[in-house]
């Protein structure tokens, strides 16, 4: 179905998609590729080529309708200048609030795209895009309210938005800023799409929800995503009030957490559009067996049969330490209902 | 009196900390849960009856409307801003005895996890429906939870997490408090946790919204 890299027509993709007699899947799977490279979390963050080659090796296991780059929602506030924790084998940690007043945000200066580790995740697009060519490629960063919530702690920002209303926006406007660089520079390093990653956005009304978090989104969106290029809006949130707003920001995909049923989902959302979603990653993917994996992702795919729009995915991100016979029993799950779909 | 605690109530549900406070615009240099609970002290109303009727009545209004999707996670921390402002106009009478708690309850998220919203939402939750919240923070070690029960002698305790990746030091520390404690009830809670996994993990409730552990320990006390 994909043929070479540099030809994809994303929207050409996503018709194929819609128009496929079978189903497709794309889990949030970066971290398990680390079963096969036998590396760490903390290379595949700090280092662009030991990403790509986890990238790479998954790409070439799995019949994945894309690859994803590793999520990481502390690479852009590092950049900005927040201290992590770093440790072997978990996802970076934000240390401390960097930002505690309106002051510091007047005076918070946004970075250079490539300060700090976003350029070693520019260096593994920049490989998986050249290497990877059997299917698309995304990035991965984070939404610019996510941001503003790491740079402000997350409480204290969704205070801040009912205390400080001009303030919030100047924050969250700073994010966006940077952020709509990075996703430019990850176009420019030939990847096919972003994932942009909001699940702070769920802790918002729909009225908030547009307010703070959509209306940066669909600029960020309408600053990249062309034929070639396509956003999908990640959300894990409670994300039922808010589909309507999400689908407003153009993203040509929409990706839901498991903290809701994606059956609501399918029927709000635009038929134009794809939606992901959304196995539970740890108490299914990682932490059951590949009997109970199997029946949830039949079960799954019967109830979400009659919509041609819907991409089989992880609700997030799949976890460092995802055994591989569970991986490999997601994909056989897929398999096994697309042979019978055939006959 | 009724109308006193009953303004107090109503500051903690709409968010109203002190007169000079910004939120809600509708109540723009009206005073706040600070200045309102000041006077009930000084009026000689009791201090269990500030904390019944005026906070406990005002938080559960502000779980039940989370609940049902009518506020949201902003709205809610400016009710337990308001109510801890309160709060602190009432902790001599704790201190005295003259107030009692329903119970003391342990909080924290789990080991790698500093993401504390959820945690803070619970904590306050319960705090403003009269228990003592012992608040242990972020990134906690089992054997730290283990401690804290031990000192507290508490018999309830939640754990918190954000994270997938975090989630899964969950079943350590459930682990590690049932083995080194005895008659501990183990609430969890955060985005990425649920029932199947709360049964997995062997612990005791697991609740969806701050309200339900709520209604959970108060049931347990009643």
């Amino acid at each position: 179905m994909f043929k070479s890299k540099k030809f994809i027509d994303i929207k050409n993709w996503i018709n194929g998609i819609v128009r496929s007699e079978i189903k497709n899947a794309m889990p949030v799977l970066t971290y398990p590729g680390l079963n096969f490279t036998g590396e760490k979390v903390s290379d595949i963050v700090t280092r662009g080529e030991a990403q790509y080659n986890c990238i790479k090796i998954l790409a070439e296991r799995y019949p994945s309708a894309a690859s994803l780059m590793a999520m990481d929602l502390s690479v852009e506030a590092e950049a900005f200048g927040s201290r992590i924790y770093l440790r072997d084998n978990e996802v970076p940690l934000i240390k401390s609030r960097l930002i505690h007043d309106s002051l510091m945000i007047q005076n918070l200066k946004i970075p250079k795209v490539g300060t700090a580790r976003t350029f070693e995740f520019l260096k593994a697009a920049k490989l998986a895009a050249k290497n990877i060519n059997n299917k698309p490629v995304f990035g991965n960063m984070i939404g610019p309210f996510s941001l503003a919530g790491r740079l402000f702690d997350i409480s204290e920002m969704l205070v801040f938005t009912l205390v400080d209303i001009e303030n919030s926006h100047k924050l969250i406007s700073k994010c966006s800023e940077f952020l709509k660089e990075y996703a430019l520079m990850y176009k420019e390093c030939g990847v096919d799409g972003i994932m942009i990653a909001e699940p702070a956005a769920g802790l918002l009304s729909a009225d908030m929800c547009e307010e703070y978090s959509s209306t940066y989104i669909r600029d960020i969106v309408d600053y990249v995503q062309d034929d070639r290029f396509m956003v999908i809006l990640h959300n894990c949130g409670n994300t039922i009030e808010l589909v309507e707003s999400m689908a407003s920001t153009g993203a040509l995909a929409l990706h839901f957490g498991n903290a809701i049923d994606i059956m609501e989902i399918l029927n709000k959302a635009p038929t134009d559009r794809l939606i992901f979603g959304n196995i539970d990653p740890v108490s299914i993917i990682k932490n059951s067996d590949s009997h109970k994996i199997k029946s949830t992702v039949r079960n799954l795919l019967e109830k979400a049969a009659g919509y041609r729009n819907f991409v089989l995915s992880s609700g997030c991100d799949i976890p460092y330490g995802t055994p591989e016979e569970n991986i490999d029993a997601f994909f056989e799950a897929l398999e096994e209902y697309n042979k019978e779909l055939k006959i | 009196m009724e109308t006193l605690l009953g303004k107090i109530a109503y500051c903690v549900e709409f968010g109203k900390i002190n007169k000079k406070a910004p939120y809600p615009p509708d109540m723009k240099d009206q005073d706040g849960a600070d200045e309102l609970t000041k006077q009930a002290l000084d009026q000689g109303i009791n201090a269990d009856m500030i904390l019944k009727n005026g906070l406990v009545t005002g938080m559960e209004k502000v779980g039940i409307k989370f609940r049902e999707n009518k506020v949201f996670v902003p709205q809610v921390l400016m009710s337990a801003k308001a109510m801890s402002t309160a709060m602190a106009h009432l902790k001599p009478f704790f201190q005295s005895g003259e107030v009692k708690h329903r119970g003391i309850f342990i909080i924290g998220t789990v080991t790698g996890d500093l993401h504390d919203i959820g945690k803070n939402l619970v904590a306050m939750m319960i705090e403003g429906n009269g228990w003592e919240v012992i608040d242990l923070g972020t990134d906690v070690k089992p054997e730290k939870f283990v401690e804290a029960i031990k000192k507290h002698s508490a018999n309830y305790v939640g754990l918190s997490a954000l994270l997938t990746t975090t989630m899964i030091n969950m079943e350590k520390t459930v682990k590690e408090i049932k083995s080194n404690t005895s008659g501990i009830n183990i609430l969890i809670g955060g985005a990425p946790v649920n029932d199947e996994f709360r049964i997995q993990i062997g612990a005791d409730f697991y609740s969806p919204d701050p309200q339900g552990a709520v209604e959970y320990l108060n049931k347990h006390v009643a």
